[in-house]
């Protein structure tokens, strides 16, 4: 009886102590989840709010620019994450076991621009690629190409903004595989050495494979950031030229806050949670596992 | 066939070296847009567009700064940025430690589930449930408020993931040790358990510190008054701003992005410890 006691005892206090954590994580993530969904079959004004079932739904699947949306978001997402990935990769299996120094000089000039968020380099990116005076004009005039206007055409805006995001945010990637790659056990490299196995062995089947389980969850929280990508939209294109940079983020913002459109825009905000539900199954699978 | 190997070998070792010039290139490369951004910025209107351009500026002008200070309310947002990224911080890491504890060192009903349940939410970005948020604080009172950029950044299980970690390492006999003694869970949790990660502290505040200073969208939509904006989408509205001068609004993301870079330079150990605490198996 004592021993029940107890143990009741040692749960209450568990409770205790996980409870304000739980009460804002109820207030302001749980709910705005459920509310999400009870808003996006509403029809909301100013001041009334009218039950229209799914027809928020059908204006999003009628509207051709929520369609660019999608794919843009997806193109932005394959991209970027197969070039981080990769990028991510070659960069610290170059550099994992070189002196200390070197890999810190190489993990900051690569993690310095995540560290000045993607505002601030979305506002230097603009002065660089800016039409009328920006470097990247200049050089393209240097090379008698004329005047470029990248973010300006249709045809080029989505390769820069891909670009940008991938050159911004790269360098987290980096610090977590060299950091996986540094934790690899040397004696298979030994081994490998041993069995006369050169560098370029070594890394494709020791050290990327050894490093999977972090390749996975670099790949999950960059589809997560690149699925509400927006600073870069919003201060380069503005989703332009002609919706042809507009992101599901960008879309439902500008439905919210814009045009007022609160229904819709929580819509696109339960359609964007699916997906992510969906996108982080194998990463929960994976915790579980270990515990 | 020796002869063979160590050919092959000097080859991989150039493989290396050029892999590594290419890296290294990379870098600095990656390096330039804000080399470009703070020479600018140090730039007289009419050099900052010439062409071509000044690699290096020829005079240097603080003019631009005085100008961001003088015309917009920057040292305002400068105060807002380090009031909410400061007080955010502190109660993620009061609220998350004291879940970390419990779910690291106190048995009761249901942890496992509870933790998988808090975890999971790291994955649903609160960007996508803006709306009902907004209409949350709203209610609340709290548009334009420094309460309405704070709380819903609390509600992060990322404090909770990274100080589970560190607690984990503890050993479980000085906890049972100062119960014996006859301290509380309270005191064993104050006074024991929280000095001792102390590092995981140092790298939560930092991070943490960092994400709310970098956080753009929900602050753009709560702090709607000019005087309640961050330095983040303050610095953001000079894109819009009608001045021309380039080097100026390079001022201002300068302004914005040196805290930044100082964090960064002086805790750089704390960057890689927290990040690979969670995420880096080994």
């Amino acid at each position: 009886m004592k021993l029940r006691n107890q143990s009741i005892k040692e749960s209450l206090t568990g409770y205790l102590f996980i409870s304000p954590q739980m009460l804002i994580f109820l207030v302001f993530l749980v709910y705005p989840i459920f509310e999400g969904i009870r808003l996006s079959l509403y029809q909301i004004n100013y001041t009334s709010e009218k039950f229209v079932g799914l027809d928020n739904y059908v204006t999003l699947f009628n509207d051709p620019i929520f369609f660019k949306a999608l794919l843009n978001t997806v193109v932005f997402v394959v991209f970027i994450v197969v070039l981080t990935v990769g990028f991510a990769l070659f960069v610290s299996s170059a550099v994992f076991d070189k002196n200390a120094k070197y890999v810190s000089f190489i993990r900051g000039s690569y993690y310095v621009p995540v560290m000045v968020s993607m505002v601030v380099m979305s506002m230097v990116w603009s002065f660089l690629l800016n039409p009328a005076n920006g470097l990247i004009s200049y050089f393209s005039q240097e090379m008698n190409l004329g005047t470029v206007n990248l973010l300006g055409k249709t045809t080029t805006v989505l390769p820069v903004i891909i670009f940008v995001t991938f050159a911004t945010n790269v360098g987290q990637a980096i610090i977590l595989y060299i950091a996986a790659m540094v934790g690899v056990p040397k004696d298979l490299f030994e081994a490998a050495e041993v069995d006369g196995a050169n560098r370029w062995h070594v890394i494709t089947k020791i050290l990327i494979p050894s490093v999977s389980s972090t390749t996975i969850y670099i790949a999950i929280i960059n589809i997560i950031a690149v699925l509400k990508i927006f600073v870069v939209i919003q201060l380069l294109t503005g989703g332009g030229p002609n919706n042809a940079s507009v992101t599901l983020m960008y879309y439902l913002y500008n439905n919210a806050f814009k045009y007022n459109q609160l229904g819709v825009a929580s819509a696109v905000g339960v359609i964007m949670f699916l997906i992510t539900l969906l996108l982080s199954v194998p990463q929960l699978r994976a915790l579980i596992k270990d515990m | 066939m020796s002869h063979d190997n160590s050919n092959k070998k000097k080859k991989m070792e150039l493989f290396d070296v050029v892999t590594n010039v290419v890296v290294t290139l990379f870098a600095i490369i990656n390096l330039f847009p804000l080399y470009w951004l703070i020479t600018s910025s140090l730039k007289n209107s009419s050099d900052v567009v010439k062409m071509p351009p000044d690699w290096l500026p020829t005079t240097i002008t603080f003019s631009n700064y005085m100008d961001v200070f003088q015309s917009q309310p920057a040292a305002r947002w400068a105060f807002n940025s380090v009031l909410v990224s400061g007080v955010t911080t502190i109660l993620v890491i009061a609220v998350g430690a004291m879940a970390a504890y419990a779910f690291s060192k106190i048995n009761f009903k249901g942890k496992n589930i509870i933790f998988i349940i808090f975890i999971s939410s790291l994955m649903i970005p609160k960007e996508i449930m803006i709306v009902p948020l907004f209409r949350i604080i709203q209610d609340f009172g709290m548009v334009n408020s420094y309460q309405g950029m704070i709380w819903p950044n609390v509600a992060t299980a990322f404090g909770v993931f990274l100080l589970k970690g560190f607690f984990d390492a503890t050993p479980n006999a000085l906890r049972e040790a100062s119960r014996i003694d006859g301290a509380g869970e309270w005191r064993t949790f104050l006074q024991i358990m929280l000095p001792i990660i102390k590092p995981g502290i140092g790298a939560l505040f930092i991070l943490n510190f960092v994400q709310v200073w970098n956080d753009y969208l929900w602050q753009l939509v709560i702090g709607q008054e000019k005087n309640m904006k961050t330095l983040m989408v303050g610095t953001a509205t000079l894109m819009q701003d009608l001045n021309p001068n380039f080097a100026y609004k390079m001022a201002g993301a300068t302004v914005a992005a040196i805290p930044m870079l100082i964090i960064f330079l002086l805790f750089q150990k704390y960057f890689t410890q927290g990040m690979t605490a969670g995420a880096v198996k080994e």
